[in-house]
């Protein structure tokens, strides 16, 4: 038995859990700077991105220190190259936090649109459900869980497309035009973190099964080339 | 959108396999050159190995691991008729070799010995010169063609040639450990072998030595085909295109022990994701 392996594994792989936890954090705040149009806490939420990093580049330079030294294999090898993916996944996720963060400040005493917030809070409690499930499915080694992660993935993409309808019923006043440009952004952005969530699943499944897969084709969404594509 | 017509070509004309065709050559040919069916070796009646049936694929270095007492040695004994010599033991099964019943009647097992090289885990050079290290087996076989011509040749296949030439005529028992190691393949290389295998033979060798023999492995797979034992699993990570991983069952009254082969795939796919629980926890350091 390879106590030290094991143990280094066991620390990175809590590491990795912690990550998750500040990202979930990060997710909170900018959502809440967003509709409490609080600045103060946004700019809170981008200070707060350099612990995310911190926690990053620690598990970057665990996962260098233990490929020299331990040199794993099999399923150790699978764990490490996964959690390799998984910590660059949740370290973007934290930065598309920031952008939202960033964004909050410059609408800062523009006129919200009521609409459009509720279902970013709606947005933003499934990407929250998406993360707990991401990383839950990850520390179960869980497939049929990670593989769900597709369909919670399917209400947020629905959702960020509706927002384009929304900004463009919302007039032409140049502020609200303004402030609607940028709440594109923001729903892009809340998009993006989805597929990252979606993407520590696909690193699951590669761990349990040994098998690299997109869990969804992006070049071929509505199934094998030559099929109807799906609505994007 | 107007789209000019050589655009969707230039996508068209970048082909994505030829990113990987230099790994190409790290896979198994497909061309077997021993085929192993249901083989079984026994010590004074105990079976020391049992129910082993493998194919070894031409130009490729195939690699058997397991932990100790699990058969490995005894299995690659088996391919050039080393355990005949060994009175107690006892070969069942079939090994072909080229389609030839390598344990058939007709078969002169110093041909055998001939084509199948062996190289040991501690060189054993003879208390001569390097050159009559190398010399010895074409002259007993009285081999056509240029003696010198032989030796050079053979000494420059085990990439020792430019450390030797100037004293070819000192003992062989003056290079170092991994120069004599590699002497003893060039003394096999000397009478044209099909064949060479290699029973743990880095692991009486520092780093360097280490290094020279898997380069050199790596060089000679174009030319023959190698077997090797090893205990050094990374090693065969780093040098095998095929692994075997061999263990160990234990009769229920626990007083036999006998060699089985557990799993047997290209080496990526055993040091990645092997089938068996029992390889995973081997390569994984869990055995034991």
């Amino acid at each position: 038995m390879r106590l030290t392996l094991q143990e280094d594994l066991d620390q990175l792989e809590a590491s990795l859990q912690e990550e998750g936890e500040l990202v979930l954090r990060s997710l909170r705040g900018s959502l809440n700077a967003l509709v409490d149009a609080d600045t103060e806490l946004a700019d809170e939420v981008i200070a707060f991105d350099d612990e995310v990093d911190a926690r990053y580049y620690a598990i970057e330079e665990g996962i260098q220190s233990l490929l020299a030294r331990q040199t794993p294999v099999a399923a150790d090898l699978r764990l490490v190259l996964a959690m390799l993916h998984d910590n660059l996944h949740l370290e973007r996720m934290a930065d598309y936090c920031v952008t939202i963060a960033k964004l909050t400040k410059l609408v800062e005493g523009i006129a919200q649109d009521a609409t459009l917030l509720e279902g970013f809070e709606e947005m933003g409690r499934r990407l929250e459900e998406m993360i707990h499930v991401a990383l839950d499915s990850f520390a179960a080694r869980n497939l049929e869980q990670a593989e769900s992660l597709v369909h919670l993935d399917d209400l947020v993409d629905r959702a960020n497309r509706r927002v384009v309808g929304h900004v463009l019923a919302l007039g032409g006043d140049p502020e609200r035009r303004e402030w609607g440009l940028r709440m594109i952004i923001v729903s892009r952005c809340l998009e993006r973190i989805g597929d990252h969530a979606v993407d520590i699943g696909e690193q699951t499944a590669y761990l349990v099964t040994g098998e690299f897969r997109e869990f969804t084709d992006a070049s071929h969404p509505g199934g094998p080339p030559g099929t109807a594509p799906r609505e994007l | 959108m107007h789209m000019t017509e050589s655009a969707p070509v230039r996508i068209a004309s970048v082909n994505p396999q030829t990113l990987f065709e230099t790994r190409q050559g790290d896979r198994p040919t497909g061309e077997t050159l021993f085929s192993v069916s249901d083989l079984k070796v026994s010590y004074t009646g105990v079976p020391a190995l049992e129910g082993v049936s493998l194919d070894i694929y031409r130009n490729n270095v195939t690699a058997f691991i397991g932990p100790s007492g699990c058969g490995k040695s005894t299995f690659i004994r088996c391919f050039n008729r080393m355990n005949d010599l060994i009175p107690t033991a006892q070969v069942e099964g079939h090994i072909s070799y080229h389609g030839v019943d390598l344990y058939g009647p007709e078969v002169d097992p110093v041909e055998v010995r001939k084509r199948i090289g062996m190289v040991f885990q501690k060189p054993n050079p003879f208390p001569k010169s390097i050159y009559d290290n190398i010399a010895f087996g074409p002259r007993i076989l009285r081999m056509q063609g240029s003696l010198d011509e032989r030796v050079e040749q053979g000494l420059r296949r085990a990439a020792l040639w430019d450390e030797v030439k100037d004293r070819l005529k000192e003992s062989a028992l003056s290079l170092s450990g991994g120069q004599q190691q590699r002497l003893c393949i060039a003394r096999c290389l000397a009478v044209e072998p099909d064949v060479i295998l290699m029973d743990e033979p880095a692991s009486a060798l520092d780093p360097i030595s280490t290094t020279a023999i898997e380069d050199l492995m790596h060089e000679l797979k174009r030319n023959y085909t190698i077997v090797i034992v090893t205990h050094n699993m990374q090693q065969a990570a780093r040098v095998a295109d095929m692994t075997a991983f061999f263990s160990v069952k234990v009769s229920d009254d626990g007083k036999r022990r006998t060699g089985i082969l557990v799993e047997y795939d290209e080496t990526p796919t055993i040091f990645t994701k092997p089938a068996d629980k029992r390889t995973e926890d081997y390569v994984t350091g869990r055995f034991g």
